[in-house]
């Protein structure tokens, strides 16, 4: 029935419904629905495997849906005798939200300086902000862990947050919101005597929810999803973060796709949930900024 | 429009014209002295950091003398470690094939997502307005998930004898590949099997976020010109072809080189999926990168090879600066 709905568009739709414009929407759905198949079995079939007991996991061909539905893989990932799954989720939150919070505050704090103030070597400071957004972190991650041994930072959660506390592309992100935001208030707090910092927390900062629910989501989603960073710099068990965790259960347990199925679960469904809180946010952000 | 209030911001410049007061010379040197003093230390001295090392024969598990450990049992080298590219040893073997790799993936990647996209992208405009934007959260669902978790599940999926893929070909009656990941002789059209599969559950990953910069392009077109087009006359085809298709060469552009760009620097999707295997088919320059650096702890040769990935990555940025100055408007 829904290729009969009308499209919101355009002024001149629908057009007549001849037969073969009949076909020519049933052939879209069609596309649309088998995309929608692609993008989705793989998830569910991940799904369903960790829901099966590890005898079933072996069988060729294997089942689709579980013969026996089961919550033993997560019981075990649970239950790990050595470091409880608790640790790892408190790793990849501690990290994902230092670096967003600490992120939010600079990238503002710049971001509205660069658009609101004139200082000297302004523009120069800017020019280097851009060229950093040029240069990826593949590039330099060699001298970013040499500089992180001579900082003692080697091995620890603060390694994968101290050398990213500030973000050229928030920066960036944030002078071109605040730009847009009239000088009037700033100005009106000015003269009510308000101190400069206290207009950025109070004036500058409240009007932001749009960029940094943006940026917030972003920077979360990049770190809690980070693995080159974190794969040179974290060396012990117990400080490993998700990812981490899920590529040392994939090495440990290579034949046991239950454990390793119910691992990816639990890393993903932090983000889903995410996902479906703020799938607004995401989805405009990437239109509006192109941020990747 | 708030930014029609003009007069504010004026007010403001001829403010700082004449300078800024104690109070805000105060606020604007204690913010910016920490965090540009932050920038200089863990951007600026990288990249200075990365392009030096490229010079020197230096591995961390050596002690050097002088700054940064740079000199001693660490010597300078000069362009040696250039030279050292071209030359028949292993090590530049495995570097020119990460070159043949990298540049086969993202060009196999690029045509392929696109080809995809831009249809999908299309279609989904076409829909009603509500499905829209459940087709397009549906389909974003694999770009906002951990590519670790993406390589486990392909992993899986590509398994000789359990995974789904296998199934499913055996299902239609056809002969599947024995290995999809592991079987060095299996080479299509000049590319290995695995590099195919690898291809595969990238482009799953990624097509998403170019589908929803294509959707927003599209509603940017204003729906005149296209009505203008079915008036008189023009079926879907030629309303694709002659219409959205050049209004859309900007958005084309752009995306152009920023999947260009991000396909250049993979990495996770391929350590998890085949780790470089077989014999280095699927070894990407990062990889080259990383494995160079941290597991043979030969940083001189790792950061030349970096720079070799900068090279690449700066030209295709150049490209991007050129195409973007172009005309925008329509």
């Amino acid at each position: 029935m829904t290729t009969l709905l009308p499209s919101a568009t355009s002024p001149l739709r629908p057009r007549p419904l001849s037969p073969r414009r009949v076909f020519t929407r049933s052939a879209a759905y069609t596309v649309l629905l088998l995309g929608v198949a692609v993008t989705l079995v793989p998830f569910i079939w991940v799904l369903l495997t960790s829901l099966k007991p590890a005898s079933e996991i072996v069988k060729v061909p294997p089942t689709f849906f579980p013969q026996e539905w089961t919550l033993q893989s997560y019981q075990t990932i649970f239950k790990d005798p050595k470091v409880p799954l608790a640790r790892f989720y408190f790793n990849s939150l501690f990290v994902a939200g230092s670096r967003v919070a600490i992120t939010l505050f600079t990238s503002s704090l710049a971001g509205y300086i660069f658009a609101k103030y004139k200082f000297w070597g302004k523009n120069a400071a800017f020019a280097f902000i851009l060229v950093q957004l040029m240069i990826h972190f593949q590039i330099v991650m060699i001298p970013a862990y040499l500089i992180l041994v001579k900082l003692g930072l080697i091995d620890s959660l603060w390694g994968l947050i101290i050398p990213s506390m500030v973000d050229a592309f928030g920066i960036f992100l944030m002078r071109q919101f605040i730009e847009s935001i009239p000088g009037e208030l700033m100005d009106a707090a000015r003269i009510d005597g308000a101190s400069e910092f206290g207009i950025y927390w109070r004036i500058v900062l409240p009007q932001l929810g749009p960029a940094l629910a943006t940026l917030g989501i972003f920077t979360f989603m990049g770190t809690w999803n980070d693995y080159l960073w974190p794969l040179i710099v974290i060396t012990t068990h117990e400080r490993r973060t998700l990812p981490l965790l899920l590529t040392w259960y994939n090495s440990q347990h290579g034949t046991r796709y239950d454990l390793t199925m119910a691992a990816s679960i639990l890393v993903l469904l932090p983000v889903l949930v995410a996902y479906v809180l703020f799938q607004r946010w995401i989805v405009r952000g990437v239109a509006l900024t192109g941020f990747k | 429009m708030t930014h029609l209030a003009v007069p504010a911001p004026v007010k403001t410049s001829a403010k700082q014209r004449s300078g800024l007061r104690v109070g805000q010379r105060a606020f604007v040197f204690g913010a910016m002295t920490p965090l540009m003093a932050y920038m200089l230390f863990f951007s600026l001295l990288p990249m200075i950091w990365a392009v030096t090392l490229g010079f020197f024969d230096y591995s961390p598990t050596r002690a050097g003398s002088g700054f940064l450990g740079l000199g001693g049992a660490n010597p300078f080298v000069g362009l040696d470690n250039y030279r050292a590219m071209f030359a028949e040893t292993q090590p530049a073997r495995v570097f020119r094939l990460a070159v043949v790799n990298t540049f086969t993936f993202a060009l196999i990647v690029l045509p392929l997502n696109l080809a995809i996209t831009l249809p999908l992208a299309v279609l989904i405009e076409s829909v009603h307005d509500r499905l829209k934007g459940l087709f397009r959260a549906i389909y974003f669902l694999p770009t906002i998930s951990s590519a670790v978790a993406v390589a486990v599940m392909w992993g899986y999926l590509y398994h000789p004898q359990q995974g789904l893929l296998n199934t499913l070909i055996k299902l239609v009656g056809l002969t599947p590949p024995k290995a999809w990941l592991t079987d060095p002789r299996a080479v299509y059209f000049g590319v290995p099997l695995a590099m195919i599969a690898v291809i595969i559950a990238y482009v799953w990953q990624d097509f998403g976020y170019n589908l929803v910069i294509f959707i927003a392009a599209l509603q940017g077109i204003p729906h005149e010109i296209r009505d203008a087009a079915r008036v008189d006359g023009a079926n879907p085809w030629q309303e694709f072809w002659n219409i959205t298709l050049p209004l859309l060469k900007p958005t084309l552009l752009f995306v152009c080189v920023l999947t260009m760009l991000s396909s250049l620097q993979v990495f996770v999707i391929f350590q998890v999926m085949t780790n470089g295997g077989p014999r280095d088919q699927t070894t990407p320059l990062v990889m080259s990168i990383y494995e160079n650096a941290f597991r043979y702890q030969n940083m001189g040769w790792a950061a030349a090879i970096a720079m070799i990935l900068l090279l690449i990555i700066l030209t295709f940025t150049l490209i991007q600066f050129r195409l973007l100055r172009t005309d925008w408007e329509y």
